[in-house]
């Protein structure tokens, strides 16, 4: 399935370097969590692997990022970001019923006949672990939902256009203990389907959900190895210090 | 409890510790005076040590827990209080002997020794060195040679046991009716050799601790 391959990285904001030389082979099918402080380019970097970058004007990257051996800019960033899905920190579905946010994706990518659309909806919205708690209400509007609801929501709508990656940016930081351990279970069971990173400021989630983890320390990768390994002996100091909070 | 107390708590935790071993050195010399001398008294004092012990592991286990659930802890702050939990758990064991010992002094307590304590005070004193470097090695977080030093102790108390063994079966072909008394001793020169091996058990945690690797010294 999808490999993704980064390689020499650098990436500026107009004269601000926030990623440097980053190099990183992310596996298929696993969870790969990327950790470090605020403002050291976790972000950034996420929105590198599906070009969501593209739309900031100041943004520039040197570089190469490889899915399946592609080279991303040459690709076509529409069928990239169908290719490559992504859940942001806050829930974010349309103002629209539970229905067309999910159908919405496939939807803009062709996808007409009613009764595909009701599949893709009901799949998509089971893979996700709502469906359950919406099924008779897929016409209410879906700002109804709880917060933990429209996170996985929108993990719905991220998996209804059967991407292949999933770039998650902090998708519990607003959520609730039960929410939290939902869409940490969802995670778990995704990845025997995609591929998935995921920013995280909770070590414990990185510790619990991921196979492998990446350290950044202001746009440099400190460290990166099986998750296991670098949340018991870590490597490097640094890695260490900020780990086990003495950071700063 | 905010990080600093947290850091504050991990060094009493060693200190803890740290005491503990002295106790359990402190036990290893009270129980094999007490049989030397038939010491009732010092006796007693050992079987109070081993209580004071069981009381402090149990005391170290729930701080450990408590810091586990508290602080989450990763890292060389997880390998620091998981090895603290095992050690404590380790010397408890060593007390536990200690007071094997003492309780054949009460039982002999009216009887001769079949016969004059030497190499037992060695082993005694070996064992206790194996503490001290362990206790060297837990407050310092150096482990540079530990394996060596340790091996080597060990090694000279295993042949001392061995060499009790094979003289106190010799003995008891000779003179039967002092069988109960041989078999006393023997035990008490396997307790000592366990103790030994307890002392490897606790440089493989502080290993752990202070750089990660998993060791089997014994
Ligand atoms: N649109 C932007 N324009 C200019 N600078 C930006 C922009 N977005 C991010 N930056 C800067 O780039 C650096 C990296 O930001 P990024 O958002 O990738 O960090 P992060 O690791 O995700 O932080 P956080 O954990 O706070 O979300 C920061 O110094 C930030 O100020
Ligand atoms: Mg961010």
């Amino acid at each position: 399935m999808t490999s993704i391959k980064i390689k020499n990285l650098n990436a500026y904001y107009g004269e601000k370097q926030v990623l440097k030389e980053i190099n990183l082979d992310i596996g298929e099918k696993r969870v790969t969590a990327i950790i470090g402080p605020s403002g050291c380019g976790k972000s950034t970097l996420l929105r590198c692997i599906n070009r969501m970058n593209d739309f900031i004007d100041i943004f520039r990257a040197e570089g190469e990022i490889d899915i399946d051996d592609k080279d991303i800019m040459q690709m076509d960033p529409v069928l990239l970001r169908k290719q490559v899905g992504m859940v942001f920190q806050k829930p974010n579905p349309f103002p629209k019923t539970i229905f067309e946010n999910v159908a919405w994706g496939p939807k803009i990518h062709g996808t007409k006949d009613k009764s595909t659309l009701n599949k893709i909806v009901n799949n998509s919205l089971k893979q996700a672990a709502l469906w359950d708690e919406v099924k008779g209400r897929l016409k209410d509007n879906a700002l109804g939902l709880s917060g933990g609801q429209q996170q996985r929501l929108c993990i719905a709508r991220a998996l209804a256009v059967s991407p292949e990656v999933i770039l998650l940016d902090e998708p519990c930081s607003a959520l609730d203990p039960v929410s939290t351990a939902k869409i940490e279970d969802l995670i778990v069971a995704l990845k025997k389907h995609y591929t998935i990173v995921i920013v995280t400021h909770n070590m414990q989630q990185a510790a619990r959900v991921s196979d492998n983890t990446a350290f950044l320390l202001n746009g440099d990768l400190i460290e990166y190895s099986d998750t296991d390994t670098l949340f018991e002996t870590p490597k490097d100091k640094r890695t260490e210090d900020y780990i086990t909070g003495r950071f700063g | 409890m905010v990080r600093k107390g947290f850091e504050k708590e991990l060094r009493k935790l060693e200190d803890s510790v740290i005491e503990m071993a002295e106790t359990a050195k402190k036990s290893i010399d009270t129980s094999v005076e007490s049989l030397k001398k038939k010491d009732v008294k010092l006796a007693k004092e050992t079987i109070a040590l081993e209580k004071e012990m069981d009381k402090n592991s149990l005391d170290i286990e729930n701080r450990c827990m408590r810091l586990t659930a508290l602080q989450q802890p990763v890292a060389k702050d997880l390998r620091f209080i998981a090895s603290m939990l095992k050690i404590s758990d380790t010397l408890e064991r060593v007390g536990d002997y200690a007071g094997k010992i003492a309780k054949i002094t009460i039982k002999t307590k009216d009887k001769p020794l079949a016969k004059p304590l030497i190499d037992i005070p060695k082993m005694a004193e070996l064992s206790k060195e194996m503490i001290d470097i362990d206790i060297e090695a837990i407050r310092s977080k150096k482990v540079e040679g530990i394996e060596e030093k340790l091996t080597q102790r060990d090694d000279v108390i295993d042949n001392l046991y061995e060499q009790i063994y094979k003289e106190l079966l010799m003995m008891m072909f000779e003179r039967p009716q002092i069988i109960s008394d041989a078999t006393d001793l023997i035990f008490v020169g396997r307790y000592l050799e366990r103790i030994g091996d307890l002392a490897c058990k606790v440089a493989n945690r502080t290993i752990y601790m202070v750089d990660g690797r998993r060791t089997l010294i014994k």
